[in-house]
């Protein structure tokens, strides 16, 4: 390999890469809106529940449950039930759903009755809201009838970093992976943008028409992807405060995923026919790798085949950093995983664009 | 089957031709040629492109390889390159084996290729010091090359800019950057204008005159008669016949020519065969006709030639 080659070439892809607005643009507005976006988030949690209560049962001492003043959990008492509904559908109070308890509620519980209870949930909540609205129905009769309430079945559940039940993650930070993430992807775009430029115009056969071997040309290519990925999510890191704990270990994890990237803009950028062509290939690739980004904006929800997807040690690896501060010992298998299949598609990328520029 | 050969500088060269007989008139040996392509055979898949090829070009001479589009003539250019390598066959340039020793022989070649293939957000001097850096050249200063081609006032315009013909010219300043022993110059002269042309074919003899050893690929008959010592017919890849333009003119053509004279109101045509009996007088008497108009020699043409060799024209 000659290095005064690959400097050439790598200096020559700079170069057009400045010079083409559309990268400059994109790079720079993404960099600026991840940043805007990042710190717009709340950067702390507001970990109680506020539910609205209608229903004789209030006027009753049960205990904790209906005590406004435990943590995680606020009770917000309303005369009727149509008052209520009224509520939950417009959203009144910062509440999430409503329990109506029946007239009758205290006077049927005590007799070993079983009465009514609406839940009144709006669309969307989530399942797990549901389940503990229903517990909180299942304790109110416990206190009142004095019998303990029906198990309900554990779920099996991935939980992308620590489970946080009771150390809720901020916006903020679940969102940092994502950003980080996301800034990668727009490089595989760029860089495969390059890459298809210089298929598509031939240039690569004039390049290789002199001294230079394909492993110069590959290798320029790769260093140069690789280098502009991390440069950009390594900015962004900075500017939303991803080195603030563990710094050496973020930049292996970022190396890591400007590797991965650039082994996937290289297929991408082989195949790229023209611009639309380009990014629609792209596309097919950052679509999935931003999945287990997404997967950490909901702990709990994510299925067992994320793990099997190339970026998921980067989540990983980064929210166990940046959320819990984790060590080098903590991350390596998630570390491990990642240079796995950053050479994988580092590899895998070469030899697609080894094969198409052959072909020229 | 004997083909005669005179090249200009005395050099010859071997062919397989049509029937894959070699044919051999040359008096260089191996080591003084620059460029020694010996039965060379190449397949897309299936699709045989080229065919047992074998020519040689010696430092100085210029080859025109003329034939169709899809007649084997880039692929022939590619496997020079070191593109595509040969499916049989041997390649030599400057007494090394492509693609075997393809670094040290890409140092010495320059190559202007068919499609324009130039970074567009660069300018036509930040092309030429890339490329000078890729063939270690150090203190390489684009303007000489660049006002050569025509293009000094356009230096730091960027390629996007340019016109067909100016990017073309850049091509060829582009070849010409190593100062190359072996010139692969594949339809130099396309999208240029008539004058551009022109300056272009300077160029070309005056590498020649420096000792480079020029392939030239053209579809351009009038060109290659121009400009080459040999011409190379080459169709559906075989090569059919090597020769100058002038043996394979003198060869192929009909000795006659043709007079156009005007009588009264009419004007008249003659064609007079030069080896017929009293062609010699007909031509005096039609030359001091009152009413001449033109004379014309009837000798053919290229592409006539290549008819006759290759059964179809070269468009």
């Amino acid at each position: 390999m000659s290095g005064a080659r690959i400097v050439a070439i790598m200096g020559k892809d700079l170069r057009e890469f400045a010079r083409n607005r559309f990268f400059v643009f994109i790079t720079l507005l993404v960099l600026v809106a991840y940043v805007a976006i990042f710190w717009f988030l709340p950067d702390s949690v507001d970990e109680t529940v506020h539910i609205g209560v209608s229903g004789t049962v209030l006027n009753t001492d049960v205990g904790g449950v209906t005590d406004g003043g435990t943590a995680g959990f606020a009770l917000e008492v309303y005369p009727s039930e149509e008052e209520l509904r009224a509520a939950v559908e417009e959203g009144r109070g910062d509440i999430v759903a409503g329990i109506a308890f029946p007239p009758d509620f205290l006077a049927s519980v005590a007799a070993g009755e079983k009465p009514t209870v609406r839940l009144l949930i709006p669309a969307g909540l989530p399942a797990e809201v549901r389940l503990l609205l229903q517990g909180a129905v299942d304790e109110v009769a416990f206190s009142i009838a004095g019998s303990p309430p029906p198990v309900d079945p554990i779920t099996e559940a991935i939980v992308l970093g620590t489970d946080r039940a009771g150390a809720q993650v901020s916006m903020q930070q679940q969102m940092r992976p994502l950003l980080l993430i996301m800034v990668l992807m727009v490089e595989v775009f760029a860089l495969s943008s390059l890459v298809a430029i210089e298929v598509q115009e031939r240039t690569a056969v004039a390049v290789l028409a002199t001294p230079v071997r394909i492993v110069d040309f590959l290798a320029a290519k790769g260093i140069f992807g690789i280098i502009l990925a991390f440069v950009e999510a390594a900015l962004l890191g900075i500017l939303i405060g991803a080195f603030a704990v563990n710094a050496p270990a973020v930049i292996v994890i970022l190396l890591l995923g400007a590797l991965i990237v650039t082994g996937f803009a290289m297929i991408s950028g082989s195949y790229g026919k023209d611009f639309m062509g380009t990014l629609m290939i792209s596309m097919l690739f950052m679509i999935p790798l931003m999945i287990p980004a997404f997967a950490a904006l909901f702990p709990g929800s994510t299925p067992g085949w994320v793990k099997i997807i190339p970026t998921y040690g980067l989540v990983d690896a980064m929210i166990r950093i940046t959320v819990d501060g984790a060590g080098w010992s903590d991350i390596a298998p998630a570390l491990l995983m990642l240079a796995g299949w950053g050479l994988a598609a580092f590899g895998a990328g070469a030899l697609v664009l080894r094969r198409r520029v052959a072909t020229l | 089957m004997e083909i005669p050969r005179v090249g200009p500088n005395g050099s010859g060269m071997s062919v397989t031709i049509a029937d894959n007989r070699d044919v051999t008139t040359s008096s260089d040996s191996p080591a003084t040629l620059a460029i020694d392509v010996d039965d060379v055979r190449f397949a897309y898949g299936d699709t045989l492109a080229v065919d047992d090829v074998s020519f040689t070009v010696a430092p100085g001479q210029i080859l025109g390889f003329l034939g169709p589009n899809g007649a084997g003539k880039s692929t022939t250019i590619k496997m020079l390159t070191g593109q595509l390598r040969p499916d049989t066959g041997k390649i030599s340039i400057l007494g090394m084996d492509m693609p075997g020793q393809r670094e040290q022989i890409q140092g010495r070649l320059g190559v202007c290729f068919e499609e324009k293939n130039l970074y567009l957000s660069m300018t036509g001097s930040e092309n030429l010091v890339f490329f000078a850096k890729l063939f270690g050249i150090q203190g390489f200063k684009p303007e000489p090359l660049m006002e050569r081609v025509g293009l000094s006032t356009r230096l730091d315009d960027r390629v996007s800019e340019y016109s067909k013909g100016m990017r073309q010219r850049l091509m060829v300043a582009r070849a010409l950057l190593n100062t190359p022993d072996v010139l692969l110059l594949d339809e130099p002269t396309a999208a240029l204008d008539p004058v551009s042309a022109i300056g272009v074919r300077d160029i070309i003899r005056e590498e020649a005159a420096r000792g480079a050893a020029v392939l030239l690929t053209t579809h351009d008959m009038h060109e290659a008669d121009d400009l080459s010592d040999h011409v190379a017919f080459i169709n559906q890849g075989k090569i059919l016949t090597i020769d100058t333009p002038e043996n394979l003119k003198l060869t192929h053509g009909t000795r006659s020519v043709r007079i156009r004279a005007r009588h009264g109101a009419d004007i008249e045509e003659e064609v007079i065969p030069l080896d017929e009996e009293g062609a010699e007088d007909r031509i005096r008497d039609a030359v001091s006709t009152e009413g001449l108009l033109t004379i014309h020699t009837e000798e053919a043409t290229l592409e006539d030639i290549f008819v006759e060799y290759a059964g179809r024209g070269l468009t």
